[in-house]
């Protein structure tokens, strides 16, 4: 990056910040805070240990500093500015998932930005199912990482004390890691006898058989051939197992949306567990491990810009996810007013708040956000006005 | 000096009762040697039986024996006892606990003070977190993992819970077990602590015997012998993995890592064979072996067998020895095996063969 682009980037990141209020996380003073200053050259330079202390107050600093990164950690402490985790004191920490393009299975390579974005809304969306309707937390703060992805702080008063190892349990039960066909069916007393049962109501149990269901109403939908070969496509199901099976589904559905795994015989069980592989394929949250089980962890300030893209690190409303577009809605309005001269080095198409780009290589005059974005992501130098 | 605080010594009221007593515990270790033999009792307990033993019958001799006993553990400050001694005095509480539960006998409860599930929640704050329900109890899920996330069986892992409503169901049973762990916790709380010198002066004999004891003890499996070449596929291609500085999934780090530390490499060596690359991150690697060798944490971890590696997906390239010989139990089984097997010049160590290439 070109010094007069660098010097530009930060004046105008500077007059967003004194523009705008921000709201602070929660006991701001007793976390850790740490900043990108605007610096040339290929390495950045990455100042932690900080208090707010010795930042002084959020939105002054912000103004005066004009980073070019922003964060705060996940953990509070007694010593937030002591430079080794023992002097700080650990004292609770939020958890926070991170979803980020990088890490989803579903991304390809050659998709764009947005198209990357919106997959990472879907995994967003199957994360929040499991903290809202598995976890019941209900200190959630969905937020646009103004990058690659999105962030979840989850503030419970339950989970402020946990470890890295229980935090560990909480990331596998969203990912769908270790899930054991094994354990998930359990063996009840009934009367006299046992019998093994799936659970309905809870867990990755009711996931499962949810889709066990689905997978029943789709096999009643054909005639008994056509459901007899449909059975025998899974593994460990031969023409025996897929008509004692097809049997179970015909003369006793309701045992098998009771849970019930003993009509159907080992057919069923095996059906179930080729269904647990589909089921965890699907639903999982493909968020990034060390993230949330790191409880001294530092996480982008809300309210900031991302260097790296120019966009707004954004809270968002819960219910205003699903219209939630990144690229229009992260926008800075600071960088909306007017058109400004850049010098394209990297051409191609951009898609950005809500228009569509193809730039040519060399000088242009483009919407401000768009300049921002594209020098922000190094596809651009700050041409002459 | 009560009979209940004797039989449960890690209770706060218990606790509170030594205080007022104002017991000076630097006279007790010198003039109450029966106080002294009991915590012995207690320590050889966990190390023999994994209980700390019967019930002294004098209850001021029991009481003031758990003190003693924290003491000599703080002294000897071997993480083996440590973690033995706290899962003894777990057990022991679990016997006793669930034993008084169990009897409802309303004649015998007048006639000495007993424990009740309620109080035994109320202490661990478990009263708040765990409600009763037709079928059994619910648990809130932070207090759930809070006891249960070191439990190494695959049903208390939380993916197989039916976690619901943020809340676990539990057995009576698994209530308890839960408890256990707390008790378990609670013990290892602050142990090792700092010992004042006059009352270490006193009890230089117990810690000498102590420390005897856990030396004959043998009490890692001693192989101490790295031949890579040996090693089974599923470490052979954790490994390679490794070296290719591909990422790992945690257990999948955790599974090499623990099975390295075992078969006796420290953390410089396993960073060496790792090779590691900048990638892969020399920090964190040395985080988790030394997490793994309990040298910053409270549990000393070993490798898992073929069960846990089979569920995670990490067993791989199975071989005959893993079906016939060692019928799929531990990866650890596997590499005695195949050391066994071979002659003893055939063995070149891995880090002798280090050693020659950098001379």
């Amino acid at each position: 990056m070109e010094e007069q682009t660098l010097r530009y980037l930060r004046g105008r990141f500077g007059d967003h910040y004194r523009r705008s209020e921000l709201t602070p996380p929660p006991f701001a003073h007793e976390r850790e805070w740490g900043y990108v200053p605007w610096t040339e050259g290929p390495g950045e330079t990455y100042v932690r240990h900080k208090s707010l202390l010795d930042l002084g107050e959020l939105s002054d600093f912000l103004a005066r500093e004009r980073p070019r990164h922003v964060y705060f950690s996940a953990g509070r402490y007694e010593n937030p500015s002591a430079t080794t985790m023992g002097g700080k004191n650990w004292r609770r920490s939020d958890l926070i998932f991170d979803l980020d393009a990088d890490h989803l299975p579903s991304a390809e390579p050659d998709d764009s930005y947005g198209e990357m974005l919106a997959k990472c809304k879907d995994a967003l969306l199957r994360l929040l199912d499991f903290l809202e309707t598995d976890f019941a937390f209900d200190d959630l703060t969905v937020v646009f990482s103004g990058g690659r992805g999105y962030h979840v702080h989850v503030r419970d008063e339950g989970i402020q004390h946990l470890q890295r190892d229980a935090r560990r349990e909480i990331v596998d039960y969203v990912r769908g890691i270790g899930l054991d066909p094994g354990s998930l069916i359990r063996t009840e007393m009934r009367g006299n006898v046992t019998a093994r049962v799936l659970p309905t109501d809870g867990g990755w149990g009711r996931r499962v058989h949810q889709r066990l269901l689905a997978f029943v109403d789709e096999l009643e939908a054909l005639d008994e051939a056509d459901a007899l070969a449909r059975l025998q496509e899974l593994d460990g199901i031969g023409k025996g197992r897929a008509e004692t099976v097809y049997g179970a589904i015909k003369r006793n559905r309701a045992a098998i949306e009771e849970g019930n795994m003993e009509a159907g015989g080992v057919g069923i069980r095996t059906l179930v567990d080729s269904l647990v592989t589909e089921v965890v394929e699907a639903q999982n949250a493909p968020i990034d491990e060390p993230v949330s089980t790191d409880t001294n962890r530092l996480i982008r300030l809300p309210g900031s810009i991302h260097g790296g893209s120019g966009l707004a690190v954004k809270r968002i409303d819960r219910d205003a996810i699903d219209e939630f577009d990144p690229l229009a809605d992260a926008v800075p309005e600071t960088f909306r007013k007017h058109d400004i001269a850049v010098e394209v080095t990297d051409c191609g198409r951009v898609e950005l708040d809500g228009d569509s780009f193809t730039l040519q290589e060399g000088e242009l005059s483009v919407p401000e956000s768009l300049g921002v974005f594209l020098m922000c992501r190094g596809r651009a130098e700050k041409g002459q006005e | 000096m009560k009979p209940l605080h004797a039989r449960y010594p890690f209770l706060a009221a218990a606790r509170e009762a030594v205080e007022t007593a104002d017991v000076d515990l630097a006279g007790v270790v010198a003039r109450e040697q029966p106080v002294v033999q009991r915590a012995m009792d207690r320590l050889e307990g966990a190390l023999y039986d994994g209980t700390v033993g019967d019930v002294h019958r004098r209850p001021r001799v029991e009481l003031l024996s758990y003190p003693v006993a924290r003491v000599l553990v703080s002294l000897v400050d071997e993480h083996v006892l440590t973690r033995k001694y706290a899962r003894a005095e777990a057990q022991t509480a679990y016997d006793r606990f669930t034993e008084e539960l169990a009897t409802d006998d309303p004649l015998q409860s007048t006639d000495t003070e007993h424990l009740t599930l309620d109080a035994l929640l109320q202490e661990f704050d478990l009263a708040r977190a765990a409600r009763e329900t037709p079928e059994g109890y619910r648990v809130a899920v932070g207090t759930y993992l809070e006891h249960a996330a070191d439990q190494r069986d695959d049903e208390w892992r939380l993916v197989n819970r039916d976690l619901q409503d943020g809340e676990v169901p539990l057995s009576e049973e698994e209530l308890l077990e839960l408890l256990r762990q707390a008790v378990t916790h609670r013990i290892e709380d602050g142990l090792p602590f700092d010992v004042p010198e006059p009352i270490a002066v006193e009890l230089s004999a117990e810690v000498e015997s102590l420390r005897e004891q856990l030396s004959d003890l043998d009490l890692t499996r001693d192989i101490d012998t790295v031949v890579p070449e040996r090693f089974p596929p599923c470490m052979k291609y954790l490994l390679d993995q490794v070296q290719k500085g591909e990422h790992l999934e945690h257990h999948s780090r955790f599974a090499i890592a623990a099975f390295l530390t075992t078969i006796g490499m420290n953390t410089d060596e396993i960073v060496e064979l790792f090779q590691v690359n900048p990638g892969f991150g020399e920090e964190a690697t040395r985080y988790q072996v030394d997490h793994i060798r309990g040298a910053t944490s409270p549990t000393e971890y070993s490798p898992p067998s073929c069960a846990t590696m089979q569920s995670y997906g990490d067993c791989v390239n199975m071989d005959d020895i893993c079906e016939d010989v060692i019928e799929e139990s531990h990866p650890l089984n596997y590499y005695e095996h195949r050391l066994e097997q071979a002659d003893d010049e055939e063995l070149t160590d891995w880090r002798e063969r280090q050693s020659e290439s950098k001379s």
